[in-house]
């Protein structure tokens, strides 16, 4: 009765389920080790995916910690300056959560500066984000989004998971497990972050956690100054010829033990340290930006091992060119409950330049193309006027906000959908977080509707049990 | 009796039968084991319990579902395939027939519609859901082997074996067995001197002492606290947003004692879901009311005060039913469950039991300081710690009174008692002083609970609902009054008038896979239609009556585990059983996995001897990578390493900062503790290895046990090498590994010989001071070497 056996799939998924200790119980997810040795690194995705072909390979996320204010950056509301300091009209915001404004008088407050047309496209950009006005023709301007969470932890577990319980799978994870890596030195998702603006957000590893889906695919986060990724430097007094023979040595030994044991587990185990030797070499290598030329370091404003999101962004293309799937970026200082205009201009001070210079950098070097670049917080600002500090600042918002995609098969020179006349409630078009994931996925050729892996009874997706649609209107 | 064994075995462990190609003649369908879990997989998404979802009202999962007229007609017509709905509705092709419908994302295999029409033909036999029935004591099975069986575990699962024509593998070596019953009860390796005296030790009743010895020693305690650590989700921190500190040392040292005592488990279940509400309870139970504080808290600013009281409450139900009744209530915050039948009202009525805890003084106090205050805590000495200041009181009375009665004329004598006595009470002083604070429950008036619609807590108009059970599963007899958290700890542990059996069943799982990898039921979390139906079900349910028989007797049903010859087969993995029996489901074999993190922390520690065995006490810090917690704020957090011997504590007792975990601990796989963890994953990632090989408590500990080798190893290589090598993996090296390992010795030297600073620098890594004598070029080499030995998978391995 053997022959009712389909051994391949039952020998790839023993090696999946005891390399990884879960039981996903399912085939697909099971049949991806098809060979016990090279699993650490030559992981190339789930069978069958990408569904059809993609537009973007890769993608770049710029997140915004703390929750930009659409109102000053890309929701343009004439009729908000009207209202400046009148009472805020109780038909928005009656029943609707609301975060510390909890019980406070609710009063409006007006754009902090000035909007104008840029590019062919005429799109309207702040006077905070000059930088952006000279990429306007290739972005497209999401100016409806919606979220579901109010406070910064949940919303940024929402935005990146699709929930905000915990335990589940990043995006980055998530596409690495569907489409495997093309980076054979490097993980597949890739974590920096910066500060600079209002007391720095904090930012769980959570949000860069695989969640039910094994730790391979989990974000590994590189640090821009000191030691790039924790561990990688030899301890004092080893040379790399030494490690380099301890590793050696270990896999001769380990592979001797297996002669006799025979666990696939330890053929993994071998891999594991092969592949963590060669970050040994490739992740300094990739983070010493020596080689780029002044002129590069300029565009973007950065110095070698500053920290900084200019840097990162640097980074953000360096790691991009070697093929690694997702990087995840984050600029940790938006939360502007108070002096907004102090806080925005330090922001978009770090921030402006160095995004366009990442865009454009991309595009020189005919990358954009593949490359999905994504910029957002994990929601935007309140209508409504918030004092914390010396001057006016906005509180949490969800009903309404802006994002904006570029690059990998989207539009640019475009805006999506729009908020009422007050910037609170997006009415048109709306796009809410599930629906920015389907967009994301598409584009990377995979059917959101098809992603799954079950877990607790359960078929999980990214995108949620909700219905969810792809923005089909913003694709190229 | 004897099923075709690939078949059995496919349907058995859950494969989808989209990889079988067909099903022989010969096939009896079993309800359970076949098609409940095709119903469950396929259908009841849309023909189950939830009431919203459930199309055409037609349920399949329920007898009365199956049969029901629907108009003439029944999804199921026993015996009459031909007659049944059911299965021309799966035959047909007409996609506004078929089910399930082609745009379901679902579908059947050819295996599957023929195990669903056969079931039918066979007359359509139906029995409860295995994890709602209770366990009945099954006589053992007979089998013919008659000098393998040790205990009436081996019975069962030798009689499995025989039906599948396996057999079982022979017994381990003695030193595999000391180092997998070392491992397994005290989370440490055996030290050669122990796996010496072992294997020389003819007593026939050797293991069972060995056995004893390891369960009275406070390392089982540890050991197992880590696993209930897990699934109560204990950690140091709040986890959300700021992830402040809180206090909570003291509980966990409780979880050790309570091991470490046997404490029964119906008891260890009242104190944590109700110490406070025991009557004249004791500290001890005020210390694990603190069960009831552990879930995720957020300090903040704008967090929305009944959100957060929603989300705390729906934390609360999906932990203490993931815990204790192995459901995942979690699906009913918005919805009935979508397999299970758990509604909506069960969700609320559930989380009404804890609807009594004083939250608000934390949301009022709660802050952005370390500890962050929250409120209700009290300052208290742990069990232990209380047993010594009894003993020094006691010491110190005694004193007194000798100072009185005999040392008058005596002041030589009289000087040394003093002093003695000054040490007595400077040291009472201290534990009193010591006392940690600690998150306890306090009851207050219970908030009114409410059913919200769609989880959604801004909506006020759902009904209100009191404490209760999950209906499926009966009523708590409590007359006019308000249930309380106690009502339901006994309800969970209550053998005859509660659902103690199933609660013994889902423990008695997870014992199951502590000594044996892998459940017998394999989904330890979820005992539900999408859980697995277990693999030797009569033995499940004898162990979960053992359990609750022996009166929740933990050490006793551990002893039964590794008592049994199952338990002392081999790992090795003879190739009959690599292609018919992959995961080890029918234990023909012993299973074989790397250790978890804290045990690969401890055991490292130990085999360098830096390891230091106190017990309990606030949680420590060992190294950790410079800047690792820049990213948490409200407050800036700092990391201050302990510079004493805490360095070198149990991993058990290292601080949990649920954002950041330390990086030995997630590397290997411990969970964040958000959520109840029942088994954690067990991966091999370049990060561990780097982790493994460059990370300063594993460098440390590599040159600390150079200086064992170089001073206690012998004079030649060789000897040092076959030294090294037992010290870490319990056995002599052979030839090849000593000549590797030689090998790598002898490079090592002679690059340290021409480059000294080196050598100075990796022996100077870490804390504990050096000695001061040995030779700098050869300590360096050997540290070379042991960073080998310590990487060594097998030296992680339980096997």
């Amino acid at each position: 009765m053997q022959n009712l056996l389909n051994h391949d799939a039952v020998a790839s998924r023993r090696t999946f389920l005891r390399s990884s200790g879960l039981g996903l119980g399912s085939l697909a997810l099971a049949s991806l080790l098809k060979d016990d040795s090279s699993a650490a690194s030559t992981y190339t995705g789930v069978p069958g995916i990408p569904h059809f072909a993609a537009k973007a390979k890769r993608v770049i996320f710029l997140c915004m910690a703390g929750g930009p204010s659409h109102l000053e950056t890309f929701d343009y509301k004439p009729e908000l300056a009207k209202m400046d300091g009148r009472a805020m009209p109780e038909s928005f915001t009656a029943g609707q959560p609301i975060a510390q404004l909890q019980g406070k008088e609710l009063k409006c407050l007006g754009p902090m500066t000035q909007f104008r047309p840029y590019g062919k496209s005429g799109q309207m950009i702040s006077d905070f984000l000059p930088w952006h006005g000279k990429i306007a023709d290739d972005i497209c301007i999401l100016r409806s989004m919606v979220t579901e969470q109010i406070n910064h932890d949940p919303a940024h577990t929402f935005m990146n998971t699709g929930t905000a319980l915990n335990g589940r799978p990043s995006m980055g994870s998530w596409m690495n497990y569907g489409l495997g890596s093309e980076a054979s030195n490097l993980p597949g998702f890739v974590v920096l972050t910066s500060v600079g603006g209002r007391n720095p957000q904090p930012i769980a590893s959570r949000q860069w956690s695989a969640g039910f889906l094994p730790s391979q695919f989990q974000g590994v986060e590189f640090n821009s100054s000191g030691e790039p990724v924790h561990y990688v430097r030899n301890p004092p007094g080893v040379s790399v010829a030494q490690q380099q023979e301890l590793v050696n040595t270990l896999g001769q030994l380990n592979a001797h033990r297996n002669e006799m044991v025979r666990n696939p587990e330890i053929d993994t185990r071998i891999a594991a340290y092969e592949m963590a030797f060669r970050m040994q070499a490739s992740v300094p290598e990739l983070m010493d930006v020596s080689d780029e030329p002044r002129s590069t370091l300029d565009r973007y404003g950065a110095e070698p091992g500053d920290g900084s999101y200019a840097s990162n962004c640097l980074l953000a293309r360096r790691l991009a060119e070697r093929g690694v799937r997702f990087i995840h970026l984050y600029h940790r200082g938006w939360d502007h409950h108070g002096d907004l205009v102090k806080h925005m201009n330090t922001c978009c001070e770090l921030t402006d330049k160095p995004t366009y210079a990442l865009i454009t950098d991309l595009k020189q070097r005919g990358m954009l193309d593949d490359t999905l670049v994504v910029w957002g917080g994990e929601f935007g600002r309140t209508p409504m006027f918030q004092g914390k500090g010396t001057e006016g600042g906005r509180d949490h918002h969800i009903k309404g906000f802006s994002m904006w995609m570029a690059g990998g098969g989207i539009k640019g020179g475009m805006s999506y959908g729009s908020t009422d006349e007050m910037g609170y409630n997006a009415v048109e078009n709306v796009v809410h977080v599930r629906d920015l994931h389907a967009t994301m996925l598409h584009l990377l050729g995979i059917d959101p509707q098809r992603f799954s892996v079950p877990f607790q009874g359960l078929d999980m997706r990214l995108t949620g049990v909700e219905e969810s649609r792809v923005i089909k209107e913003i694709l190229v | 009796m004897h099923q075709p064994f690939a078949m059995t075995l496919l349907v058995m462990l859950g494969f989808p039968l989209a990889v079988v190609a067909e099903v022989p003649d010969s096939f009896e369908v079993d309800f359970q084991r076949d098609v409940r879990p095709i119903l469950s997989n396929k259908c009841i998404f849309c023909h189950g319990p939830d009431a919203e979802e459930r199309q055409a009202d037609l349920r399949l999962d329920t007898a009365d579902g199956l049969k029901a007229d629907l108009g003439g007609y029944r999804a199921v017509e026993p015996g009459k395939p031909e007659l049944s709905a059911l299965v021309e509705r799966i035959l047909s092709t007409d996609a506004e027939e078929q089910m399930p419908p082609p745009d379901s994302g679902k579908s059947l295999s050819a295996g599957e519609i023929e195990i669903l029409k056969r079931w039918v033909a066979q007359g359509a036999q139906w029995s409860g859901h295995w994890a709602y029935v209770p366990p009945k004591r099954v006589a053992l099975p007979t089998h013919e082997r008659n000098d393998w069986a040790l205990n009436w575990i081996d019975d069962f699962v030798l009689a499995r074996l025989e039906a599948e024509g396996l057999e079982a593998s022979p017994e381990a070596d003695r030193v595999t067995l000391i180092r997998r019953l070392s491992l397994d009860l005290t989370g440490l390796p055996p030290k050669p001197s122990e796996v010496d005296r072992f294997v020389s030790d003819e007593d026939p009743a050797a293991y069972e002492k060995l056995v004893d010895r390891l369960l009275v020693s406070d390392r089982y305690g540890e050991r197992m606290a880590v696993y209930w650590l897990d699934l109560v989700r204990f950690a140091d921190t709040v986890g959300y947003h700021g992830d402040q500190d809180h206090n909570i040392s003291p509980y966990r040292d409780y979880v050790i004692d309570a091991f470490n005592d046997n404490k029964p488990f119906d008891e260890f279940t009242r104190e944590q879901l109700a110490g406070d509400l025991l009557a004249g309870h004791s500290t001890d139970a005020k210390i694990a009311s603190g069960y009831n504080r552990l879930l995720q808290t957020s300090h903040e600013g704008g967090v929305q005060q009944k959100e957060y009281l929603a989300i705390y409450a729906a934390d609360r139900v999906r932990n203490v039913s993931e815990v204790w009744l192995g459901a995942t209530m979690g699906c009913c915050q918005c919805h009935d469950h979508k397999y299970d039948p758990l509604t909506s009202r069960d969700f609320y009525s559930m989380a009404a039991f804890f609807a009594d805890l004083d939250e608000a003084q934390h949301f009022k106090d709660g802050s952005n300081e370390l500890p962050t205050k929250r409120a209700p805590e009290e300052n208290l000495l742990t069990k232990r710690e209380r047993q010594e200041l009894r003993g020094l009181e006691q010491q110190i009375a005694q004193l007194d009174d000798n100072l009185i009665t005999h040392t008058k004329d005596d002041p030589e004598t009289r000087k040394i008692l003093e002093q003695k006595l000054a040490k007595l009470k400077t040291r009472a002083e201290e534990i009193r002083k010591n006392a940690r604070k600690t998150m306890v429950s306090v009851a207050i008036e219970p908030r009114t609970t409410r059913i919200l619609s769609r989880g959604n807590w801004l909506d006020d108009t759902g009904e209100i609902v009191l404490p209760a059970v999950p209906k499926h599963l009966g009523q708590l007899e409590v007359g006019d009054r308000r249930a309380t958290r106690l009502d339901l700890a006994n309800w969970l542990t209550d053998a005859e008038q509660g659902v103690g059996q199933l609660t013994g069943r889902v423990f008695a799982n997870r014992l199951w896979y502590l000594f044996f990898g892998v459940g017998i039921s394999k989904v330890l979390d979820d005992f539900g239609g999408q859980g697995e139906t277990p693999v030797h079900p009569e033995l499940l349910d004898n162990l979960a009556l053992e359990l609750v028989q022996s009166g929740w007797d933990i050490k006793h049903m551990v002893k039964l585990l590794v008592h049994s010859r199952a338990y002392r087969q081999q790992s090795l993995e003879p190739d009959a059983l690599v292609e018919r029996d992959p995961y080890n489901r029918l234990v023909a074999r012993q299973s074989r996995y790397r250790m978890p993190a804290e045990m690969v922390r401890d055991a490292t520690l130990s085999i360098s001897r830096l390891l230091v065995l106190d017990y309990g006490g606030a949680s420590v810090k060992p190294y950790q990578p410079a800047g690792y917690y820049r990213h948490l704020n409200f407050p800036v957090r700092t990391y201050e390493m302990h510079r004493d011997t805490r360095q070198w504590r149990r991993g058990v007792y290292v601080h949990w900062q649920r954002q950041f975990l330390h990086p030995i601990l997630k590397a290997f796989d411990a969970p964040r503790r958000e959520e109840c963890t029942a088994e954690r994953a067990r991966s091999n990632t370049p990060l561990a290895a780097l982790i493994l090989m460059n990370d300063p408590t594993f460098v440390e500990s590599a040159r600390v046990f150079a200086e064992r080798i170089l001073l206690e190893g012998g004079e030649s290589d060789v000897a040092r090498v076959q030294f090294a090598f037992r010290e870490a993996t319990s056995r002599m090296p052979d030839q090849l590994e000593i000549e590797l390992l030689t090998g790598l010795l002898d490079s090592n030297r002679g690059r340290y010989q021409k480059d000294a600073d080196s050598a100075a620098a990796i022996v100077e890594i870490g804390l504990k001071p050096g000695h001061p004598e040995l030779d700098l070029i050869e300590l360096a080499a050997w540290t070379g070497v042991a960073r080998a030995i310590l990487n060594l998978s097998e030296t992680i391995t339980r096997n």
